[in-house]
């Protein structure tokens, strides 16, 4: 009785695979008896082993497939074919010859020896080998070798089921060079249980059971008077793979939808920056050492963009002098040439120089920036080509240090869920007073999250704006890893599918 | 990136107190070090001053006089008393469009030992590498003394004609040698390439002391354990900067127990005496300090906070020390006000202002393209916009249509700034020959294209199916239901592309503006990847498209 009800809930591929288990076993032999894709008799393989019908062992095979050459000699003839052809109607000296028949000299080594080897050929040496074909060569020539047979046969073979003059032409192959490879491959094997043979010797009859429910059985109402297959519902299926987001750009699209929400108006620029607003319009001088040939990539051509000339002058006004705003300035000679110079944006604070020189700027206003930026550094599981940088910036008459403070502890609880926080001081060139943003979670202990400052009078004045300016960066190629649990950098632009393809959600 | 190691030991002696490995961690946090560890065994700690623009820390008594005070061990600005002397250091105009400045002075009475010498070889790499630029705007060199014979000559020479024997060398060499065969010559050459004549130091009885800022000389130019008198000097591109690092150096040396002696150095038009104490002043509102920090703070809390960071401070004027060259604006004294009052100490305020989020038009609108992409089963990437010419157009079969290069590229993989994606999502797939077929993957993103002399962003999309049945049919099927979803009407006309298999590619036109490529991928690019399955992809100006829809 048992028995009679897993023959019911037996599925066709099932009933199709079952009955051959008794002559061949092997997945690929199953395969061939019962015209099913390999990928069929696997499934039901699983199938009736969760049932108890067959039990799944892996056996070890030695395959043989083509390999590259392999390939291309079974289009183009194996080398010692092209040679005999070439040497057919009259000796030629090796250097002729490989012109005519186009075989590498690797492979007229290997022809001479196997040509040899069969007295097809005779060699005399002039100034150099000269070859000719024998009566013997002619005859090979007319019938097809045990090698070329043996190209020409399935692959993958099973070493085991080879003929005798196939081993022969293998061994032969094996000897050259990427004709053929050997491998060891893991087979399935099923082998019925006592279940097994007793449902086989039972009979599987051709039941009068719905297997897949058709628009036919709905609409006639056939359904009614028949039972349906049951399914084994904890089967294993095979996997699907949905589109989503990939998970780098996902968690900055939802960065920006937290700084939109918190009422930031999203700026950006250009890839290629020139000097002068990535570095020169933040009041970093020309000699500070992120800007030489080692931190910058500067671009081949054009070598210079235009800029508003009456701006540039202001800016070097502020370098060299201060700009009337109480500062000494750099005190040295500001390069004009070079602050035309073009470069690929090495910081998303340019984008800020460009906001604040803009007649578009609202005070009081809240901005940012998610942009990528490019530094040259070696890529290794720290640095990857282009990282991306959030910064931005509030303006407001009558802001202080204190409300910088205020944003940056409200950044680390709804950025890194921070349950400590720590702002230290800090320095970059262009904000004063400057300083760095720490934040402790109970995974990853103490981590920097970004540096912050209020904006240079000497940065501020010369691009027209005269209020206080609270300008924050954070580094969100670092948050991203650790929010993701990524260790190495590269792993944020990963071109690997089945990683990318693993990337929980959630 | 100036990182110190020093002695624990040393300077609690220095600082006259005895200090915890916690408490060194963070008492650096004010001169916005980061400390980095502490070895028990050897006593060394150290501190990272990272891109810092304070050069007079880089060495333990600077870190010892921070700490001074902020613990309020000492007020004000820090003494140091310098003797008058009759040391001259001659400067010869010919120097002056080489390397025109010189300072100098000699210190006396203090016996140095082993670790010592790595102290100040320490101070002194840290001030010629980081603030000096390599040497090239400060050069410093310290010598023995004794051996000296004054007046000192700095002038500039006809590069064959002195001969001296160069530190870590045994023969005496032309400066042309050095620069041609010494280490030290070839990896400092650079600072000298225009010049014709080259600098040299070089005493009354015509003893080179220094080729600057190459070399030492090995007979005057090297200092050893138990020597007690040294001779100073630093040359340099910025007179100002070749007086600060004399500054930091002889505090540092007076601080050690050194007694300091001035030089004067006599240039053919003034003669400057160092070291060279500034004596600046500052004037600085209360009211802009508390409008910059949001503090109250009245002039004896002022006073003290400056006292604690090392200014003198009176009535509304502020002096600052002699070591210090960053404060460029009242705001660098500022800052140092609230470090000395405490970051910690400082409570935030919240922003009250009401401002509206916004973003870009653009981004809502690729954003929504993303969304329907994905709805039809596709995987997005994102890759570096740095690639190569190889991805973008050998291997993808057609010509440069714009590429912007960068001249000093680490490696050739990223050489330029990708001018179109479809060639990088072939790369993706080559790299996953072995993952599940069917692979539908895309990527939306910027791309740089130069046209002349002129550079543009634009941000495309494209994507790419590769199965063994993928045709025509499947990517059109997914531009269709884009541009349905978009409500927007394309027409499709015949073209040629020679990425594409021809007669099965076409060019998408919206709004009269021809906005993509869509077909099945040719074979030859395919092999060029070593692809083994059909792919058929398109690739979108977004940025064109957005417009025309304007």
């Amino acid at each position: 009785m048992e028995i009679e009800k897993i023959i019911g809930g037996l599925h066709p591929l099932e009933r199709k695979v079952l009955p051959v288990l008794n002559k061949v076993n092997s997945l690929p032999d199953v395969a061939k008896e019962t015209g099913l894709q390999e990928v069929e008799v696997m499934r039901a393989f699983q199938w009736l082993q969760n049932k108890d019908i067959v039990k799944i062992n892996e056996e070890l095979k030695e395959v043989v497939d083509l390999d590259v050459n392999g390939k291309e000699y079974l289009k183009i003839g194996l080398p010692e074919r092209r040679f005999l052809t070439a040497v057919k109607e009259k000796e030629l000296p090796i250097s002729a010859l490989i012109e005519k028949s186009g075989i590498s000299k690797e492979e007229v080594n290997i022809c001479l020896g196997v040509l040899r080897g069969k007295a097809a050929i005779f060699i005399k040496k002039d100034r150099e080998l000269v070859a000719s074909i024998t009566e013997q060569g002619k005859k090979l020539l007319d019938k097809e070798s045990f090698e070329e047979q043996f190209l020409r046969r399935e692959f993958p073979a099973d070493i085991k089921t080879l003929k005798d003059e196939e081993k022969f032409a293998l061994e032969n192959l094996k000897k050259r060079k990427n004709i053929v490879k050997v491998e060891l491959k893991k087979s399935k094997i099923a082998e019925l249980t006592e279940l097994g043979k007793n449902i086989i010797k039972a009979g599987i009859r051709e039941e009068s059971v719905i297997d897949r429910l058709t628009p036919k059985l709905i609409k006639t109402g056939a359904w009614k008077k028949q039972k349906f297959r049951s399914y084994d519902v904890r089967i294993n299926v095979p996997p699907v793979f949905g589109g989503k987001k990939q998970h780098y750009r996902r968690f900055l699209d939802e960065a920006r939808q937290k700084f939109l929400a918190l009422g930031f108006a999203e700026i950006d620029g250009p890839i290629v920056e020139t000097n002068f607003w990535d570095m020169d319009a933040l009041f970093m001088p020309q000699f500070h050492s992120a800007r030489d040939i080692h931190s910058a990539y500067f671009i081949k051509e054009p070598k210079y963009s235009k800029l508003d000339e009456k701006l540039v002058s202001r800016i070097k006004h502020a370098h060299e002098n201060g700009f009337g705003t109480g500062s000494k300035g750099w005190q040295y000679k500001f390069d004009v040439k070079l602050t035309h110079r073009n470069i690929l944006r090495t910081q998303g604070t340019a984008c800020s120089a460009r906001i604040l020189a803009s007649p578009n700027l609202k005070i009081p206003g809240k901005y940012f920036a998610i942009v990528r930026c490019f530094r040259p550094d070696v890529v290794d599981a720290t640095h990857s080509a282009d990282f991306n940088q959030i910064e931005g910036i509030v303006v407001e008459e009558g802001l202080n240090l204190r409300h910088l403070f205020g944003l940056l502890k409200m950044f680390a609880r709804e950025f890194a869920n921070a349950e400590k926080i720590k702002i230290v001081p800090g320095y970059f060139p262009f904000t004063e007073p400057s300083c760095e943003l720490h934040a402790y979670t109970k995974e990853l202990g103490w981590i920097e999250l970004g540096g912050a400052g209020i904006f240079r009078p000497e940065m501020t004045k010369p691009l027209g704006v005269n209020v206080p300016v609270l300008a924050w960066g954070l580094g969100i190629d670092r948050l991203a890893m650790f929010k993701l649990g990524i260790k190495d950098i590269r792993e944020l632009f990963s071109h690997n599918l089945e990683f990318l393809r693993s990337v929980k959600v959630v | 990136m100036p990182t110190i190691t020093f002695s624990l030991k040393d300077l609690n002696k220095l600082v006259g107190k005895k200090l915890s490995v916690d408490e060194v961690q963070e008492l650096a946090q004010y001169g916005k070090g980061d400390f980095e560890g502490y070895n028990k065994a050897s006593d060394d700690v150290k501190v990272d001053f990272g891109d810092t623009n304070l050069p007079y820390l880089w060495s333990v008594e600077g870190v010892a006089r921070l700490f001074k005070g902020i613990l309020g061990k000492q007020k004000g600005i820090p003494k140091i008393k310098i003797n008058k002397s009759d040391y001259k250091l001659i400067v010869d105009k010919s120097v002056s469009n080489v390397r025109p400045y010189v300072a100098a002075f000699v210190a006396k009475g203090h016996k140095i030992n082993d670790y010592l010498i790595k102290q100040m070889i320490e101070l002194q790499e840290k001030l010629c590498e980081n603030y000096g630029r390599r040497r090239e705007k400060v050069a410093i060199g310290v010598y023995q003394y004794g051996k000296i014979n004054f007046p000192v000559y700095y002038k500039a020479t006809d590069p064959e004609s002195v001969k001296f024997i160069p530190l870590d060398f045994r023969k005496e060499m032309t400066q042309q040698e050095i620069v041609e065969e010494h280490p030290k010559g070839k990896d400092y050459a650079w600072i000298l390439k225009d010049a014709k004549k080259y600098p040299i130091l070089i005493d009354s009885k015509n003893s080179v002391l220094s080729f600057p800022p190459i070399i030492n000389s090995a007979t005057t130019g090297k200092i050893e354990e138990g020597d007690g008198d040294l001779f100073f000097e630093a040359t340099g591109t910025s007179l100002d900067a070749v007086l600060l690092a004399t500054n930091i150096f002889a505090q540092a040396l007076y601080e050690r127990g050194f007694t300091i002696y001035s030089v004067a150095v006599k240039y053919p038009t003034k003669t400057i005496t160092t070291p060279y104490l500034f004596d600046e002043t500052i004037k600085l509102k209360k009211e802009m300090i508390n409008s910059f920090l949001g503090l109250d703070l009245e002039d004896y809390n002022i006073k003290r906070l400056l006292e604690k960071m090392q200014y003198d401070y009176l009535a509304g004027k502020i002096k600052i020390p002699p070591y210090r060259g960053d404060i460029l604006h009242p705001v660098d004294i500022i800052e140092d006000i609230a470090i000395a009052y405490g970051y910690d100490k400082i409570n935030e305020l919240p922003l009250t202002t009401l401002t509206v989020g916004s973003t870009f038009k653009i981004i809502e609108f690729v954003d929504k393209v993303r969304d329907t992409i994905i709805g039809l089963g596709y995987q997005e990437i994102i890759s570096p916009i740095l690639t190569n010419k190889e991805i973008l157009y050998k291997k993808a079969d057609i010509g440069d249509f714009g590429t912007v290069e960068i001249e000093n590229f680490m490696s050739e993989t990223y050489s330029c700034l990708r001018t179109w994606i479809l060639p990088v999502l072939l790369d993706v797939l080559s790299k996953n020959k072995h993952s599940e077929y069917p692979q539908k993957i895309f990527e939306e993103g910027p791309v740089a294209v130069r046209k002349g002399d002129e550079i543009r962003d634009y941000r495309r999309i494209a994507l790419v199916s590769a199965n063994n049945v993928a045709d025509y049919t499947e990517i059109r099927q997914a531009l269709d239901s884009l541009m349905k979803a978009l409500n927007l009407k394309y027409t499709i006309e015949e073209t040629e592309h020679n990425s594409f298999i021809p007669g099965r590619v076409g060019r998408v036109i919206v709004n009269g503006k021809k906005v993509a490529y869509i077909g099945e991928i040719s074979p030859n690019v395919l092999d060029n990847h070593g692809l083994e399955v059909p792919v058929v992809g398109f690739e979108l100006n977004l940025t064109n498209l957005f417009e025309s829809m304007q």
